[in-house]
């Protein structure tokens, strides 16, 4: 009994909470999910063991391949166009002394609002008739008479742009709050040696807010994954599945189809792709990169 | 008389609340909306209870989506609610496969329900020779026209492929969409265009062979269906001016779209009645209503394609099974009271199948839905009926027909790739026994 009063049992009673519930919550449904995998289980009724049948059809599906190929072309366009505006602005935002505040709140405003109603915005603002692209037809120009949305060749860009429209305050942010992390002397230093504003954020702010910086890339990567949200409310991954992603194709299988096993598949090959990324990061930091 | 009046007022409530508590509890799970919540409030919940004193019906509201989630997750724990609503047949067979709906047989055999309904829509809820589920809703599909635009440019109405390509050029000559339609919000809305496609002009004979496995998707006659709805939808942009517009067009835009004139003409099922009549109304057009138009000899008479909008069934595992026999007794024996609700709506809802003569069709609804009740049960009296894909096709291929049908609109894959995989789809359907049921045909 001695050991439930030991000093370095306490912090236990502080985590055992937090994991009791990710037990129920995350644990045993994501067991219950591994073993569905290996069933024709249709949501409601029997179980029948089929080995390993969903991932041969998995391996088979041209729509999961698009889906899969869709979301790596997610994951590039987050991990360049947010973060490049994201690290340009946080580096000019450290050198603006007055109404700085106003920024930081304009930016990360679109963050705070929920998914449903930034798509709506969006969707709005890009309606063939109600939209910009009514109006400007109206005045005899035919820009955005079309809505990206529907079009097959832009709406997986379209709705990334929505995405990151909404995300990349984030990353102002957290950047902005590594960027205060920096010793200014660093940069009197820059100064007396005549250094640009360019050399300065290449030479010092970039490899300060390291830890930050890989960090964003991390979790970039790994939302990168079971993002749902705007695809699913803006165009449901059509038109043609040009936007499908994979999360988006496993709600289909399980809620639409009634397919449960199948996309229980779908969604183990999502956690051990996950699963990879976290150990390549764990991997990175045990060769000693500060992350 | 202060002690007297206290005395008197005390027993009144103690009645009442005992009267109430005595009742046992029917739950029904209804998908919400909010101009019929009120209207099924009034005159189901409450009409029910009043006319009895052992049951007390309370009707529960949710969004469909969660609804239908919730209710599954809580039906799998063996609860839910007594009375079980689905959005069709293909979710009926669901339940009832895994053993979670009560057979109705004895029921309808004592209460005579057989009889009192249309034969079809009976049979769209026997599954494996039982019956276990009774239409709330049903439908079928029409193509609405602004009567008034219609008469001022002598146009005739289409009822043949040649008349409707005619009449579409008028109209956009005219600079008016031919059709007012778009899936923004639905992407299921395809389906109706396929399934008219299909039973004008392949023939809903030869629809309900492909059905039953006597003919295969592959048949050249559904090929040359869908390679003519391709032309109309990509080519034409018969419906919203083009294919993106109708991907971005929801539900108000394009019944603003009918009534402000943006379009002469709209493919849309019944439950829109209310909607029309609303919008169009308030715009001061006069509309009308035609079968769809017969698109090919195959098809040469007018059909209308029948269809189940929601159905009721009883939870094999609630807790008032008595209770929520006696809810669907009440609406199967009711017809004043169920057409009083259906009138309500225009009937767009709530249009249990029950047999009606003419002199049941109520007078003080529109002229054109009235119209429409009596073309509808003479046609379809005569064994001239489609057959509508979310009821008749079961769930995979009845996800397909819609959701990869946009493949073949922007041409990634040919008409025939898509039928090739649709009948490989039903071909798994039909082998793991998950076809659903299909009336036979006069």
């Amino acid at each position: 009994m001695k050991i439930f009063s030991n000093k370095n049992f306490v912090a236990w009673y502080f985590v055992f909470p937090v994991a009791f519930i990710h037990l129920f919550v995350i644990g045993i449904p994501s067991l219950a999910s591994l073993a569905l995998c290996l069933t024709d289980w249709r949501g409601l009724g029997e179980i029948n063991y089929i080995g390993f049948e969903n991932f041969i059809e998995l391996f088979d599906d041209r729509y999961l391949k698009k889906a899969i190929i869709n979301n790596v072309i997610w994951t590039i366009a987050f991990l360049t166009v947010p973060v490049g505006i994201a690290l340009t602005c946080a580096y000019l935002l450290t050198g603006i002394k007055r109404g700085q505040m106003f920024f930081r709140l304009a930016f990360f405003f679109p963050y705070m609002l929920a998914s449903v109603i930034n798509c709506q915005i969006w969707k709005y603002l890009f309606h063939p008739i109600h939209g910009l692209g009514g109006f400007f037809e109206r005045i005899g120009w035919e820009f955005l008479a079309v809505s990206p949305f529907t079009t097959k060749s832009t709406s997986l860009f379209a709705v990334a742009f929505v995405d990151g429209w909404h995300f990349w305050g984030f990353l102002v942010v957290i950047y902005l709050t590594g960027m205060y992390q920096v010793d200014n002397h660093l940069y009197e230093a820059a100064d007396i040696e005549g250094a640009t504003k360019f050399q300065k954020f290449r030479y010092i702010t970039l490899p300060m807010i390291r830890p930050v910086f890989i960090f964003s890339i991390m979790i970039i990567i790994i939302w990168s994954v079971p993002v749902f949200d705007y695809v699913y409310i803006l165009t449901g991954g059509g038109p043609a599945y040009s936007s499908e992603v994979i999360a988006n194709y496993m709600y289909s299988q399980a809620f639409e189809r009634f397919d449960v096993g199948y996309s229980s598949a779908i969604g183990t090959l999502m956690f051990f792709y996950v699963m990879i990324i976290v150990a390549m990061f764990g991997l990175f930091r045990r060769a000693g990169w500060d992350i | 008389m202060i002690k007297t009046v206290i005395s008197f007022v005390s027993v009144i409530i103690l009645s009442t609340s005992f009267s109430a508590i005595s009742k046992t509890k029917v739950t029904w799970s209804m998908e919400s909306n909010a101009d019929r919540d009120p209207i099924m409030i009034e005159k189901l919940q409450n009409a029910y209870n009043n006319s009895q004193g052992n049951y007390e019906l309370v009707i529960e509201f949710e969004d469909n989506e969660t609804r239908l989630t919730s209710m599954r997750t809580a039906m799998i724990g063996g609860m839910g609610p007594d009375i079980v609503e689905t959005p069709g047949p293909s979710y009926v067979k669901e339940y009832h496969a895994a053993g979670m709906l009560e057979n109705l047989d004895s029921y309808a055999a004592e209460f005579g329900w057989k009889d009192k309904m249309i034969p079809w829509a009976y049979s769209s809820g026997v599954f494996e020779g039982s019956l276990y589920a009774i239409p709330k809703t049903h439908e079928s599909m029409v193509m609405l026209y602004n009567k008034t635009l219609f008469e001022e440019n002598n146009w005739k109405v289409p009822t043949t492929l040649e008349e409707l390509e005619d009449v579409a050029g008028k109209i956009k000559a005219k600079g008016m969409n031919v059709f007012s339609y778009g899936s923004d919000g639905w992407q299921p809305t395809h389906e109706h265009l396929v399934g008219i496609y299909l039973n004008n002009y392949a023939g809903p004979q030869a629809v309900y062979e492909a059905i039953i496995g006597e003919r295969e998707w592959t048949d050249p006659v559904f090929v040359e269906a869908l390679e003519l709805l391709k032309k109309h939808m990509v080519d034409e942009g018969y419906w919203s001016g083009s294919l993106e517009n109708y991907y971005a067009i929801g539900w108000d835009d394009f019944h603003a779209q009918f009534a402000n004139r943006g379009a002469a003409m709209m493919t849309i099922g019944t439950w829109t009645f209310q909607a029309t009549q609303l919008g169009i109304g308030a715009s001061g057009d006069e509309w009308g209503w035609a079968p769809l138009p017969s698109l090919s000899s195959q098809s040469p008479d007018p059909n209308f394609m029948i269809a189940i909008g929601t159905t009721m069934s009883v939870n094999a595992n609630g807790k008032n099974k008595d209770g929520a026999i006696d809810v669907l007794n009440w609406i199967m024996s009711n017809k004043d009271k169920v057409l009083d609700i259906a009138k309500d709506f225009e009937f767009g809802e709530m249009v249990v199948p029950l047999t009606l003569s003419s002199s049941d069709i109520p007078t003080d609804i529109a002229p054109q839905v009235q119209d429409y009740l009596s073309e509808y049960a003479r046609i379809t009296g005569e064994g001239n009926y489609g057959y509508c894909t979310w009821t008749f096709w079961p769930a995979d291929p009845g996800v397909h027909i819609w959701k990869d049908m946009e493949v073949v609109w922007a041409g990634d894959i040919s008409v025939e790739d898509f039928l090739y995989d649709h009948q490989k789809m039903w071909d798994k359907a039909r082998k793991n026994g998950d076809t659903l049921p299909v009336p036979l045909r006069n």
